[in-house]
């Protein structure tokens, strides 16, 4: 009792270290850029890199405008999220299923994320140009399907991995019972997939905020966080620029963080 | 006359051939001219070195390989036949277990499968629970349980869809002496109480002793049945019957049929 006791202390205090660290380190580099220390390591001045509490001055006097790109963006991150994670782990399924074609089909859509956002993004302006008469509504579509083929690639290729590499026999146990592929995707590859869901997301969640903020770059209406950064920087707004920066910075985080506590939840009972 | 004698017989195997195709097109012979009648509520062990057939052969009595000669009947069933109404209960070199699943909900992966209904599911893993010994660890995941319990959920998963045979591929091989000990009595136990034929894949001599009414011997290059040795220890088998006399002749029996192959 007294050892298990002793054992999760220890836990504790390696989840506590783990966190504290680098929370430390992050503080000693707002001081020392607040300081100007940094200006100086960097040799910017301060237009080019403004102190951290300008930065959120700035956040704070165009809250609204700010809330109005973030809004855009996280339309555009989220639906290219869901749908291209769907998307790849169908894609899986079907390779799973039918082994002989879907394993091309699937090394062709690992070719896609091979492909640079910016050779995409021009590409799926043009295809998009018939979807509304509205350019923010077009903009939107040609964003998220950006996003899509990016989170598509990465959840198909780990996806697949994750129902078809089960346990020895269990396959064999699965025969034994009369078991169906349906009863098999249910009670065995559904489940087995789910830590290779988490690592598909590791990779696409990060990769779909970028994905989206670049592809704004090139979209015919001007929105979203992406564009304002280029925008703001492009007229040496460097201070807006950088507002905008820090919102992107906190999306990344959040998303990432609550892809952990989810990922925490689903795949306790998974032998890692 | 005949139809006495074979009125008994559970597991009729008749000039079992398997012969694989390896990757460079060359046949591989991994079992020829096997023939062997299986009695209702024997303990069978197939007894042999890596490389002899007895892993293959238990596999194609569970219909998961196709022999590719001779002919096999399941108590006048097909072997397919015999799996689609799930006469078999098969126990793995690992135990198998799903990690996302309880204990008892391992247990219960067969029974819903099979469209049975919760509370007699329930009632039906705690049972097999009770005989294996683990109804505390019911709630348990796998990954809390050591290498023998593991083992120990994997047959009442087998025995829980309540199989004519049960068929058991090196169960223990990876536990340690005292788990294996402790698992050879509790099997015992089990087959007493549940009066399941048993055919039991091993390499280990004293295991196949101890535990069998009958072995047969598997020899390597080409796979085949090479000798079958009625085991006539008294039972119920303990421990204590390893030091006898009569289960050392025993085994010294059984490797001088081993020896030369």
């Amino acid at each position: 009792m007294s050892e298990k006791a002793l054992k999760r202390k220890k836990i504790d205090f390696n989840s506590v270290s783990s966190v504290l660290y680098p929370v430390l380190f992050g503080i000693l580099i707002f001081v020392l850029w607040e300081c100007g220390v940094l200006n100086t390591v960097l040799k910017t001045d301060t237009n080019i890199l403004p102190a951290p509490t300008r930065i959120a001055g700035i956040m704070s006097e165009n809250s609204s405008k700010i809330s109005e790109n973030l809004s855009a963006t996280m339309t555009v991150i989220i639906w290219g999220l869901i749908a291209g994670s769907f998307l790849g782990y169908m894609a899986a399924v079907f390779a799973t299923r039918f082994p002989n074609f879907g394993k091309g089909a699937l090394t062709v859509l690992s070719v896609f994320n091979a492909i640079p956002i910016v050779a995409l993004a021009p590409v799926f302006n043009n295809w998009t140009k018939d979807v509304s008469s509205e350019a923010s509504v077009r903009s939107t579509v040609a964003k998220i399907l950006v996003v899509t083929v990016v989170c598509a690639a990465s959840m198909s290729i780990n996806a697949y991995r994750g129902l078809t590499e089960l346990k020895p026999f269990s396959l064999d146990l699965m025969k034994s019972y009369a078991a169906d592929n349906m009863t098999v995707f249910k009670k065995l590859r559904f489940h087995n997939s789910i830590p290779y869901i988490f690592t598909a997301l590791k990779v696409s969640v990060p990769s779909s905020v970028i994905t989206a903020l670049v592809s704004e770059y090139f979209a015919e209406y001007r929105m979203g966080i992406g564009r304002q950064i280029r925008d703001n920087i492009s007229i040496a707004q460097y201070s807006a620029g950088w507002a905008y920066i820090a919102v992107a910075c906190l999306i990344g985080i959040l998303m990432y963080i609550i892809l952990i506590i989810f990922e925490g939840i689903f795949t306790k009972r998974h032998r890692k | 006359m005949a139809d006495m004698q074979n009125s008994n017989v559970e597991i009729m195997l008749k000039d079992i051939g398997m012969v694989y195709k390896t990757n460079d097109g060359h046949d591989v012979t991994a079992l020829t001219g096997v023939s062997l009648d299986i009695q209702k509520g024997e303990f069978i062990s197939l007894l042999g070195p890596s490389g002899c057939g007895k892993t293959t052969l238990l596999r194609i009595i569970a219909d998961l390989l196709q022999p590719t000669s001779g002919e096999i009947s399941i108590a006048g069933e097909s072997p397919r036949d015999a799996r689609l109404s799930k006469k078999y209960g098969i126990v793995f070199q690992s135990p198998v277990l799903y990690d996302w699943r309880t204990v008892k909900k391992n247990i219960m992966l067969p029974l819903e499968i099979m469209h049975i209904p919760k509370a007699e599911r329930e009632d039906r893993a705690m049972k097999m629970l009770d005989i294996v010994g683990l109804t505390e660890f019911a709630n348990h995941y796998p990954n809390q349980l050591s290498g023998g319990m593991q083992q120990r959920v994997g047959i009442a998963r087998a025995l829980a869809i309540q199989p004519q045979i049960l068929l058991m591929d090196e169960p223990f091989s990876a536990l340690d002496e005292f788990t294996k000990e402790k698992l050879h009595e509790d099997l015992l136990r089990i087959w007493a109480k549940t009066n399941k034929t048993i055919i039991f894949v091993t390499h280990n001599i004293q295991e196949a002793v101890f535990l069998s009414s009958r072995i047969c011997v598997l020899s390597p290059h080409p796979g085949r049945l090479s000798a079958v040795i009625d085991v006539d220890l008294p039972r119920p088998r303990t421990m204590d019957i390893k030091d006898t006399p009569e289960f050392t002749a025993y085994v010294a029996k059984v490797r001088n049929s081993c020896e030369g192959i």
